[in-house]
């Protein structure tokens, strides 16, 4: 089936891509994009700019691609049909092949023989300051979902080009704030994480939700902290911590039922790489320290929680800058949960979740088909109402809060109006009452999808579910009598 | 006329022959030593093989192209090459040069087949052209050398159909026979160096898409180093 959607009114229009900003910030940084960024170096742009792409090049291999685009684009227009902004918006400039082509041309300009010869002669297409403004605004329209990669009969991956133009921008200084500011926390900050969570706040905060879990299962369920030589060493997106406490019960839950050894550490708990969205230079630094925190702890596995950028930039980059072969594995909270499932040791009631349920795939889990059938899998066994949304597994369409859109709120309007219109419609055609979104950037924006486009439909993780839908060995609980001591001790 | 036809046949056409042989095949080497590097120099090597072979092979067999999206366009394209790739090789006349010079032949196209395919192309070339003035995506995205290829691809197409079908005067012949040649030169000195290199590069596509996103190792070091931001802050 085939999802359609029709392009935003003007007044959508006008609210969506209003400018949040003041004149005089947008004056003084030059740069009327919706999202803010901190103070840079406005002087000179250009040929800075053109410094930093040199400087990646150089120890990059990104020429390979842009080398291949530049020669094999067929500017066919196919990949139009697939990307959800230009769905909504119907603006020729957000057709994928023209937002690679900002890109592709600087670098065909500036950085082929042939291009710097033909530039030089006619005096022509050097990049100028507004070809930055472009790029900037343009960069940060789409979510990197990489959908219409598929569309592309060259192959042209747009959510790379993408990638790649926001990594240039940011060596300028022309990154959302709200990432910077983040990951400076992260790598630079007392409590190193991107929410700024204390150690302290972690232990209370996980210690309360094991009482509520005692409260109402009648299992100790443990989150079990900095234990040396655990199996899996667990980061989930640290966001969870605050704002998905369901999805981390259900996966203390998992644990508890089978016994397999865990941990959390307190030296390093954040699975949130920002720089998989705007810079390689920082997402070297933020896996490192998941690399560290694993070795310090003594585990074997470094396990992700339900989150897909945090998923994939483990997945696909732990091995690259921490040793190749000698990385530690890396594993979804998902795979692991679905493994334990087909094993046995893992039951779940088919009575519990009576809903019509569906399934969000997130682009960082499906796009590449690493993890697709096991939460469906896992999601039939036991919600007897079940419901297919389509296009889904690797066609799957994004949420409208991909490549870290999600997390500038200034840009919440263009987010659910524009990035989310064709799965707000897809959301509506499903029909479904419970939506499973594994991954806390997809549950966030469909969250506040949902909201403002006035869908009754409850986005939750899969863990949520599987939390309300266990069922513990007799061994593991506690009579009546018992708990109210356990809890009188605590 | 006589010695001008006589040069776009012989001399002419090995050179543009060998040019188009040549350029295509730096475009693939070019490609295939940046692939190298780039596997050389990537921090993590597994690439995945399967799906780049199974998204490599959905653009050539045409199913899933046709009904996926754009059936129409899809559909035209297809008949388009189609056409473009067997008539040009399969035709007897053409097969029956290279016979002459370099002493076999192969598989010819009938008669009938090859006139039908001509006009296929030619009115699906037409077809594509008028979708790219007229369809507002593709008319936006198109540079210059995106509405010359489908007419350019029709001139040796109409006058070699012109040549072969109708009867015209041997002067009028002659002319649309140096044309057809010429045009069809033109043609293949134009392929490496256009978007027509896509006839080569598209295998390595998806091959190249994947592997660009295995990074090198430890760029961090050295682009601050580059760049002269050591010890800056984040
Ligand atoms: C194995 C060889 C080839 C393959 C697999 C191939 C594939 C493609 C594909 C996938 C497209 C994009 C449009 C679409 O989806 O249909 C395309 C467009 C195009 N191809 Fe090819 N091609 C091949 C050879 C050639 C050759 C030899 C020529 C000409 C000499 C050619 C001329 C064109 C032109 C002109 C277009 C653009 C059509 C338009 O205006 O939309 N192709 N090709
Ligand atoms: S990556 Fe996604 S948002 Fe970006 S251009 Fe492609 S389809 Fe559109
Ligand atoms: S599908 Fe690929 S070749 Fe066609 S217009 Fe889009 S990016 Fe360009």
């Amino acid at each position: 089936m085939r999802i359609k959607t029709n392009i935003i009114t003007p007044e959508e229009r006008k609210k969506a891509f209003a400018i949040p900003k003041k004149p005089e910030v947008i004056e003084r940084q030059r740069l009327p994009v919706r999202y803010h960024v901190e103070d840079y170096d406005v002087e000179d742009r250009p040929r800075r700019f053109l410094q930093a792409f040199a400087a990646i090049l150089k120890h990059s291999s990104y020429r390979l691609a842009l080398d291949h685009y530049i020669r094999s684009t067929a500017k066919c227009a196919r990949c139009a049909t697939s990307c959800q902004i230009y769905q909504a918006t119907g603006d020729p400039k957000d057709i994928p092949c023209y937002r690679s082509e900002l890109l592709l041309n600087v670098y065909r300009r500036h950085f082929t023989l042939g291009g710097m010869l033909k530039g030089r002669l006619l005096v022509t297409g050097h990049l100028t300051d507004e070809m930055i403004e472009e790029m900037a605004d343009s960069f940060w329209n789409c979510t990197a979902c990489r959908r219409c990669a598929l569309e592309c009969p060259t192959g042209i991956d747009h959510g790379l080009i993408t990638h790649l133009g926001r990594y240039i921008l940011s060596e300028i200084g022309i990154a959302p704030r709200a990432l910077v500011v983040s990951t400076r926390e992260q790598l630079e900050g007392a409590s190193g994480n991107t929410s700024a969570i204390p150690v302290p706040a972690l232990l209370d905060t996980l210690e309360f939700l094991s009482e509520d879990m005692l409260e109402d299962k009648r299992v100790e369920i443990k989150f079990p902290i900095d234990v040396e030589g655990a199996d899996y060493v667990f980061f989930p997106a640290v966001s969870d911590f605050l704002m998905e406490a369901e999805t981390l019960m259900g996966i203390a839950a998992v644990f508890t039922a089978t016994g397999d050894s865990w941990t959390i550490g307190t030296g390093y708990f954040d699975g949130i790489n920002y720089g998989l969205f705007y810079s390689d230079r920082m997402l070297e630094r933020i896996v490192k320290k998941v690399d560290a925190e694993t070795r310090r702890l003594n585990g074997k596995n470094v396990l992700i929680g339900e989150c897909g950028h945090a998923s994939r930039s483990a997945k696909c980059f732990l091995p690259t800058y921490c040793g190749y072969k000698d990385a530690f594995p890396v594993i979804n909270i998902i795979e692991y949960t679905h493994r334990v499932w087909k094993e046995g040791r893992l039951k779940l009631d088919p009575n519990v979740v009576t809903e019509k349920v569906a399934y969000h795939d997130p682009c960082n889990l499906a796009r590449q088909r690493w993890i697709i059938e096991q939460p469906r899998e896992l999601l039939k066994a036991f919600c007897p109402n079940y419901i297919e949304m389509t296009p889904n597994g690797d066609d799957n369409i994004c949420c409208g809060g991909g490549g870290g859109t999600v997390s500038i709120d200034e840009i919440r309007p263009y987010r659910t109006t524009v990035g989310g219109k064709l799965k707000a419609d897809q959301i509506r055609a499903c029909g479904c009452e419970v939506l499973v979104a594994p991954c806390a950037n997809c549950k966030k924006q469909l969250r506040e999808l949902v909201e403002d486009q006035g869908i009754d439909c409850e986005v939750v993780g899969l863990h949520d579910l599987i939390y309300k839908a266990i069922i513990f060995d007799d061994s593991l609980k506690i009579p009546v009598e018992k708990k109210h001591d356990t809890l009188k001790e605590v | 006329m006589d010695a001008l036809l006589d040069f776009a046949r012989g001399p002419f056409f090995r050179f543009s022959f060998a040019i188009m042989a040549l350029g295509l095949l730096r475009v693939i080497v070019l490609d295939l030593l940046g692939a190298y590097d780039a596997y050389r120099k990537a921090g993590e090597k597994d690439l995945p093989w399967g799906l780049i072979i199974s998204r490599s092979l959905q653009w050539f067999i045409p199913i899933n192209r046709v009904f996926k999206y754009r059936p129409i366009f899809s559909s035209i394209s297809i008949l388009f090459h189609v056409g473009l790739l067997l008539v040009p090789v399969f035709l007897f006349a053409h097969v029956h040069l290279w016979k002459q010079a370099i002493g076999f032949g192969w598989f010819t196209l009938s008669k009938e087949w090859a006139d039908w395919l001509t006009i296929l192309t030619i009115a699906s070339g037409i077809a594509l052209f008028i979708g790219r003035v007229f369809t507002r995506s593709s008319s936006f995205l198109s540079r210059f050398q995106d509405y010359l290829w489908p007419l350019l691809l029709l001139v040796p197409f109409i006058s070699g159909y012109v040549c072969a079908n109708l009867t015209i005067s041997p002067k009028l012949y002659q002319l649309l026979m140096l044309t057809h040649v010429l045009s069809a030169e033109l043609i293949f000195i134009l392929m490496p160096f256009t978007k027509i290199a896509h006839c080569v590069l598209m295998p390595l596509s998806q091959f190249v898409s994947n592997l660009a996103w295995k990074f090198p190792a430890d760029t961090d070091d050295a682009i601050c180093t580059t760049l002269n931001k050591k010890g800056a802050p984040v």
